[in-house]
């Protein structure tokens, strides 16, 4: 009997623990259960709420925002196919069925910006149960705010209705809601941004590179002129300009950011951050606004990398004939923002191809830069204002403003005068003080002016295929349904109305 | 109640005179020399068979000529068998010492035991749906996996072939078991113990006996881990009596055989293709296209340069030796493959020590100890283009050189844009001989156990089993190789390093109670169980070396930090498990057992599931009508009901997880960030399968021909899904446990003996047809799309999905009167069927005219082995095949792309040029660019989707067994094998019809989407010579 005891013994130790025999939760990842519980856990959780706009502004923000205008057009490549997401986009020829497009690169914004969103209401729906220090509460709660009408103010642009999450989701129950109608979202954005304004610190006392109180003024007064609440605009945006945080930096070309310096400089009210390494921190956009091929050497040339490669496919964000007439005689502008450069691979006698230079900055590594984003510069503030005030009448006061844009770029001042002439003046103005950095889409179709613009560009683009980067091979032109879409809003992607039971 | 005991006592005396015996009482009673000649129904000669003095161990074995020499008393018993044979007993008469047996062929095998779960039964009274097969059957075979071995030979076993890479990417499905996103591989229990590690590192030559459960009443007992079948395999132990010393030896070569492989364009057909392309385009010919028999002479094959004839050779020693009260074997092996792609090396070095010890009468103790040690390299040979050199290599064009004027490979090729290369092509054969892919495995199995029998009938056994895998990763590329296309020369060195460890140990506890009470048979089995895994991997992923020669970490100057990790995964089972056997008069049987698994995969809500099983059989052949019948000798009915479930479901599914590497830049300053990436699910459980059998086994003319068939069906519900969710929601999926899918087959086998005596011919045929349906996934979801594949409610599992193909339009009029594809179908471009009916051509979204254009699930699958034997000689033929399922040539949107930027299939010569010359008509017109060429090449369609039906010589191996030899010597056989002899298909893809890409999940290549050919590594044809000594 004495073995059956001990049998059964050992028998009674192996199940005694049975419950922590089986509890066995991941070692090298944290799980919900015990996140969110500390200051550190929400200054890495708002951290992370940034993260999805490298993505956005690599990829994406452009394709939408630039590429998707009179700015900018693709270099075709015949010999490349699969390239209609970022074509459709640039010649107006978005597919839509049902309200929808399979569009990837339409699909990938959504994500991205519903992803800040999800991040964002994870901090903001737990952060208020946790004790910790005040001030570092409020900048958190301020910065996430802020990432939250960011990402919704693109949405109701690029959208229109979108559904409107405020809270975290819990499972597979409510991870779709109904479309919330734009001033539902609008009212949302301004709510959030108004809480966001006195909770952030000012510039000097941020860390750099965070979201500050100037940019949730600047982004506020953005959302403003978009309803064009003038005053309120006005409003909320004098104290940037009375701060004195900000100004422009001495030339245009300093204005932006370089590969490892001049980041988050004066003129700076909002940038996208990127570094340069193997850190998964950089920005590749440089690569995707080229025109391709381009033979090793043509990259070397470009960037004074350790490593080039040559550069295949179809090149997006080439410098259209329209943007480059679009400066002024004497507009510093006009080189510090296009360069050309020589395609060898360029089929034709042709090999002259503009591109972009306003962003360019050498750097080490092939396909991996720091250069930083701008999102929102002073001479934005400036050119905002000065709208503000003119529609409110106040023409004078607004040429004042656009003045100090146009004195840096070497011109002198505007000679506009009555609100509706000064009017134009901002649109041209800031066609080309913020050329390629995404305004332009969304101030043709704030402004309505959509079918005014787009539709004779599109008729040089038919009958000029070989100025817009059209080889000179047969067969090699514009299809048939470009610029069949000029609709306002995009689609919904194809992709999340296939989950969703609202769109 | 009082026969009982009498039998009891007597047993107890008889038990004691064993108990002297073997405890040396040579003197007890006059030990005499017994001598004797063994010989068969004809009258020869039996080599080898056993001589045991009946009750002990103590034996002997008959040489060449069948005789035998044993010291035995008066009155003891004698039993001598043979494999295929009854054992025969003849008690040894006072006076008499020289004997004549004669062996009786018993080809039915009915008394025969198997292995099934937890135990053994004999073969009669199985009642579930098992299949055996012994390490002898399997021995001859020129091959470094067990599962090749298998290949054919199981009815409701499908293995596949999937790349020829030594040692790997063998797909086994028992009755076609699928899941969605969990693993779908069966059970491997070694010895009793359900491994972890890769069943290819145990030596083949190790095995004793491989038995494949396949349906619930005989898996249950592996409850939660059952789902997918399970593969029992013993290894081997000494045999009763005797001491054996063997050598198998073999050696040879494998090659790839020109049949069958991918007829690509040679030199001048590929010229000859580009100067038509751009004269169909009124373009300018490029000068070097412009004269193509300039070729004729000088053509790169780079796919045959990146082969060669490698040697395969095996030894191996075993040992065995049951005397006294200890048993052992000893395996000890050497395996060195060399692969037929340069660069290829697959080494295994085993070594296994069996040991078993009776302490006393009433105590055993056994261990087993099984070291292993696998090398192997690879070169990146499989994969997709830009990733797997074999692809990469089909598709470079033949004009560019493999090497230069002074004999030297090429660093790499590019030619000038006007003649439409756009990719820079690496020297492939220069990628695969520098880069490295090697994998070493230090592996160590063991088992042990102590059993306790303190009644008659009863057994109490612990058993603690410990398997250590440990497994070192070494890639790297020096900065003049990549397998990556359009990578210019010199590119970044880089490396990744990778180290696994893992331990997993197991403690079970058994009772197990037999006893018979008048002809009521009865066995009871309760036992406990824990078992515990971790693995704790490292992996460090660096670039940009200095210099090529040394490629550790220091001095790298980047270290990827998304490529360099720590990771551990673990689980912890927990289980109680029961069985009930019962017969009467071995006539009716009837077994129930079901095992509680306490999961540590399991959301918290739903820890512990149950997994219950029962079957009868019916031996109507011992029943009086049937008793005496002279055609029909044995028939058992027998059927099988119950519930089992499948756990890969991966370790930590159930929780939310924080990923805390959403880093960001603040200015130049990385700061950490974290964010919540997936949703928890506290009520994940197991896959559960039910399954219904039923069968019979069938015997005529005194079991010369039995024949076994099954029937059953399968429900799968609850399986893992990672059901889609909006991303709106900031996450992509919900891991769920949703759907069912039924599966149901049928199973047929044969085994007959249509010659006996002198030339002896023996036959073994299966037959397996496999169905499944999918009856239902998530609420809200009824498909579920991979790039090729569809996965829908009410049809079967991973369909092949796209637009079907009409043939390409034939003229103006044609294109006129036909749905076409607005700005892009021209005349010779690819037509294709409107399903919708809605004049339009689309792929995807709304107007989809997308349907199932294929099948990647064969109708049948069947094998057939042949055996031989005349005199000295002996061979075997063993086949296999698979009937009716498609292979979707992925391959061809880059070795079929009309653009001529890659090299092309021959069959690509012979395309749409123009109206009047229309071609084979499976390719289309090359004018109009991407626009035009793009719809054929990037839509998935019917043109890619080809019948794949085979049916391979796996292989033919011829034997002799010599007879004259020294005395030190028992036995010697010399053999010749051949492995993959040839392969009957219409298949034209590559040479390769078994052909499978290799995913997970929900991905491409993954359960959902089978069958994609993306030119693997080949399967060579293998020649070996082979010698097996008996000592």
């Amino acid at each position: 009997m004495k073995k059956y005891n001990i049998l059964l013994l050992s028998l009674v130790m192996a199940f005694s623990s049975c419950d922590d025999f089986l509890t066995i939760t991941p070692e090298t990842q944290l799980s919900s259960v015990t996140f969110f519980k500390t200051e550190n856990d929400f200054a890495q959780a708002v951290n992370a709420a940034y993260a999805p706009l490298r993505g956005y502004y690599n990829s994406q923000a452009w394709l939408l925002g630039e590429l998707h205008s009179d700015n900018t057009f693709y270099m075709r490549n015949v010999l490349f196919g699969a390239v209609e997401n970022s074509e459709n986009l640039a010649d107006f020829s978005v597919p839509v069925s049902n309200g929808t497009t399979p569009n990837a690169n339409v699909l990938n914004a959504w994500r991205q910006l519903y992803l800040i969103i999800a991040r964002t209401n994870q901090v903001l729906g737990t952060i208020d149960a946790v004790e910790f220090n005040e001030a570092s509460k409020s900048n958190i709660k301020g910065q996430a705010l802020f990432l939250r009408s960011f990402a919704y103010f693109h949405l109701v642009r690029y959208f229109g209705k979108v559904p409107l999450h405020v809270t975290p989701v819990p499972g597979r129950e409510g991870a779709a809601l109904p479309l919330s109608e734009e001033p539902a979202v609008f009212d949302q954005i301004i709510q959030d941004l108004t809480e966001a304004v006195p909770l952030l610190p000012q510039k000097a006392q941020q860390l750099p590179g965070r979201v500050t109180q100037g940019a949730a003024r600047t982004l506020l007064a953005d959302a403003f002129i978009y309803l064009k609440r003038w005053p309120e605009a006005e409003q909320i945006l004098g104290p940037v300009i009375s701060s004195g945080e900000y100004s422009l930096m001495p030339s245009y070309n300093m204005a932006f950011s370089k590969n490892s310096s001049n980041k988050n400089n004066a003129e700076s009210v909002f940038e996208v951050q990127y570094r340069e390494g193997p850190e998964g921190l950089q920005g590749s956009f440089l690569y995707q606004q080229l025109p391709y091929p381009l033979t090793v050497n043509e990259v070397r040339s470009l960037f004074g990398t350790t490593n080039p490669q040559p550069l295949d496919g179809q090149g997006n964000n080439i410098p259209t004939p329209d943007i480059i007439a679009a400066y002024e005689d004497g507009d510093l502008r006009e080189d510090a923002s296009i360069a050309y450069i020589e395609v060898s691979g360029r089929p034709g006698p042709n090999k002259l191809t503009p591109i972009i230079r306003k962003f360019q900055d050498a750097h080490a590594q092939h396909n991996n830069h720091g250069i930083n984003w701008p999102v929102y510069r002073y001479s934005e503030v400036l050119l905002l204002m000065a709208e503000a005030l003119n529609e409110q009448g106040k023409s004078g006061e607004a040429a004042s403003l656009i003045n100090q844009v146009r004195s840096r770029a070497g011109l002198g001042s505007s000679n506009a005068s009555g609100q509706s002439p000064m009017r134009e003046a901002i649109f041209k103005e800031r066609r080309v003080e913020l050329a390629f950095e995404n305004k332009r889409w969304f101030d043709i179709m704030r402004t309505g002016r959509i079918q005014e613009i787009i539709v004779p560009y599109g008729q040089r683009i038919v009958a000029n295929p070989l100025a817009y980067y059209f080889p000179p091979i047969p067969g090699a032109i514009p299809r048939s349904n470009v610029f069949t879409n000029l609709d306002k809003f995009y689609a919904y992607p194809a992709a999340e109305s296939d989950l969703s039971p609202f769109f | 109640m009082k026969k009982y005991f009498q039998t009891k006592v007597k047993t107890r005396l008889f038990g004691l005179m064993l108990f002297i015996l073997v405890t040396g009482f040579t003197g007890f009673a006059q030990s005499v020399n017994v001598t004797g000649t063994v010989k068969d129904e004809t009258g020869e000669a039996v080599p080898g068979a056993t001589v045991v003095v009946k009750g002990t161990q103590t034996g002997t074995v008959t040489d060449l000529d069948g005789n035998f020499t044993i010291e035995a008393a008066p009155g003891v018993i004698l039993v001598v068998s043979f494999i295929g044979y009854s054992p025969q007993e003849i008690t040894v008469q006072s006076g008499l010492t020289v004997y004549t047996i004669s062996m009786v062929a018993s080809m039915s095998a009915l008394s025969e035991v198997v292995v099934v779960g937890y135990g053994s039964q004999i073969k009669k009274e199985v009642t579930g749906a098992i299949k055996s097969i012994s390490g002898d059957e399997l021995r001859d075979m020129p091959v470094s996996t067990i599962a090749q071995k298998l290949q054919g030979r199981f009815a409701g076993v499908q293995i596949n072939q999937t790349t020829g890479q030594p040692g790997r990417g063998m797909q086994v499905r028992i009755r076609g078991q699928l899941s969605v996103t969990g693993g779908s591989e069966p059970l491997y229990v070694v010895d009793g113990f359900p491994i972890t590690g890769d069943i290819n590192s145990i030596n083949p030559d190790e095995i004793d006996d491989i038995t494949v459960l396949k349906d619930a009443a005989s898996t249950s007992l592996y409850g939660s881990r059952a789902a997918n079948g399970v593969v029992l395999i013993t290894t081997k132990k000494g045999k009763t009596g005797q001491t054996n010393v063997n050598l198998n030896v073999f050696t040879g070569f494998q090659k790839v055989p020109q049949r069958g492989r991918l007829e690509m364009m040679n030199a001048e057909e590929f010229a000859q293709f580009k100067k038509e392309y751009y004269e169909d385009a009124s373009r300018p010919v490029p000068s070097i296209f412009q004269d193509p028999s300039i070729y004729r002479d000088d053509t790169n094959d780079w796919y045959d340069a990146l082969l060669e004839t490698a040697p395969i050779s095996s030894y191996n020693l075993t040992l065995t030796s049951n005397k006294e009260r200890v048993n052992t074997s000893v395996v000890a092996g050497v395996f060195n493959q060399k692969g037929v792609v340069v660069n290829t090396d697959f080494k295994r070095f085993s070594l296994r020590l069996n040991t078993d010890y009776q302490l006393s009468d009433k105590v055993n103790i056994g261990v087993n100890v099984a070291p292993n040690y696998v090398f192997d390299n690879t070169p990146r040979s499989d994969g997709d283009r830009g990733t797997g050199i074999i692809f990469n290599a089909l598709h470079t064009w033949p004009v560019m050189p493999i090497r230069n004027e002074s004999g030297e490979l090429t660093l790499f090729n590019r030619f000038p844009a006007e003649t439409g290369n756009i990719f820079a092509y690496p020297n492939w054969v220069r990628s695969a001989q520098e880069l490295t892919n090697e994998t070493t495995r230090l592996n160590l199995l063991a088992t042990t156990y102590i059993e306790w029998k303190p009644i008659k009938g009863l057994s109490l056994k612990s058993t603690f089993n410990v398997e250590l895998n440990n497994a070192r990763f070494f890639f790297s590329n020096p900065s003049t190789a990549t397998s990556a296309i359009n990578q210019a020369i010199p590119t970044i060195a880089a490396s990744i390093r990778e180290t696994s460890n893992s331990i997993s140990w197991l403690n079970e506890n058994i009772a197990t109670y037999r006893n018979s009470i008048n002809d009521h048979n009865f066995e009871v089995l309760g036992g406990l169980a824990n078992q515990r895994f971790r693995l704790d991997q490292y992996r460090l992923q660096a670039d940009t070396y200095a210099d090529d020669r040394i490629l550790t970490t220091q001095s790298a100057i980047n270290i990827n930090r998304g490529g360099t990790f720590n990771n551990v995964q673990e689980w912890g089972l927990t289980s109680v498990f029961s069985r009930f056997t019962y017969n009467y008069k071995s006539k009716y049987l009837f077994t129930a057992s079901a095992r509680a698994d306490g999961s540590s995969r399991f959301g918290v809500n739903n820890r512990w599931g149950v997994f219950p099983s029962t079957s009868v059989g019916w031996v109507l052949s011992d029943e009086g009508f049937l008793q005496g019948n002279k055609t029909i000798s044995f028939l058992k009915l027998r059927s099988s009901y119950g519930i089992v479930g499948n756990n890969n479901i991966g370790n930590y599914t159930q929780y939310a997880l924080v990923n805390n590497t959403v880093n960001v830049a603040f200015g130049n300053t990385i700061t950490p960030g974290a964010a919540v990436t997936s949703l928890d699910n506290p009520n994940l459980g197991w896959e559960t399968t039910a399954q219904f059998d039923v069968g019979f086994d069938l015997a005529f003319l005194d079991d010369r021909i039995s024949f076994t068939y099954d029937y059953f069906v399968k429900n799968t519900t609850n399986l893992l899904f990672a059901v889609q969710i909006p991303q709106e929601s900031g996450f992509t999926n919900f891991n769920d446990n949703i759907g069912e899918i039924k599966f149901w087959g049928h199973e047929f086998s044969i085994n007959a003996t249509p010659t006996k005596g002198a030339f002896r011919w023996n036959i073994n045929a299966n037959l397996s047809i496999n169905r499944n349906k999918v009856m239902a996934l998530a609420d809200g979801i009824d498909r579920v799309y991979g790039s090729f594949h569809i996965t829908q409610v009410g049809q079967q599992f991973g369909q092949f999905y796209g637009l079907q193909k009409l043939g390409n339009y034939a003229n103006a009029e044609d294109l006129a009167n036909s749905p076409i594809i607005p700005g892009r179908s021209t005349v010779g471009s690819i037509k294709l069927a409107d399903v919708n009916g809605d004049g339009v051509l689309t792929f995807g979204g709304d107007r989809d005219d997308r349907t199932i254009i294929g099948n990647p699930f064969p109708d049948f699958t069947y094998g057939i082995t042949n055996n031989f034997n005349y005199k000295n000689w002996d061979m075997s033929i063993i086949g296999s095949g698979s009937q009716g399922q498609d292979v979707y040539m992925r391959h061809l949107y880059s070795t079929a792309n009309l653009d001529g930027v890659f090299n092309m299939v021959r069959k690509a010569g012979d395309r749409f040029r123009s109206p009047e010359n229309p071609g084979a008509g499976i390719f289309g017109t090359t004018v109009g660019g991407g626009n035009v060429t793009g719809i054929e090449r990037d839509w998935p369609n019917s043109n890619f989707v080809w019948d794949a039906s085979f049916f391979t010589i796996r292989n033919i191996t011829l034997g002799y067994t010599v007879t004259k030899l020294p005395k030190a010597i028992k036995s010697v056989r010399l053999y010749a094998s051949a492995q993959n002899v040839i392969v009957f298909t219409n298949y034209w893809g590559g040479q390769n019809p078994e052909v499978s890409m290799q995913g997970n999940g929900q991905g491409d290549g993954g359960n959902l989407s089978p069958g994609i050919d993306l030119g693997p590594f080949p399967v060579p044809r293998t020649i070996t010579f082979g010698a097996n000594i008996n000592f």
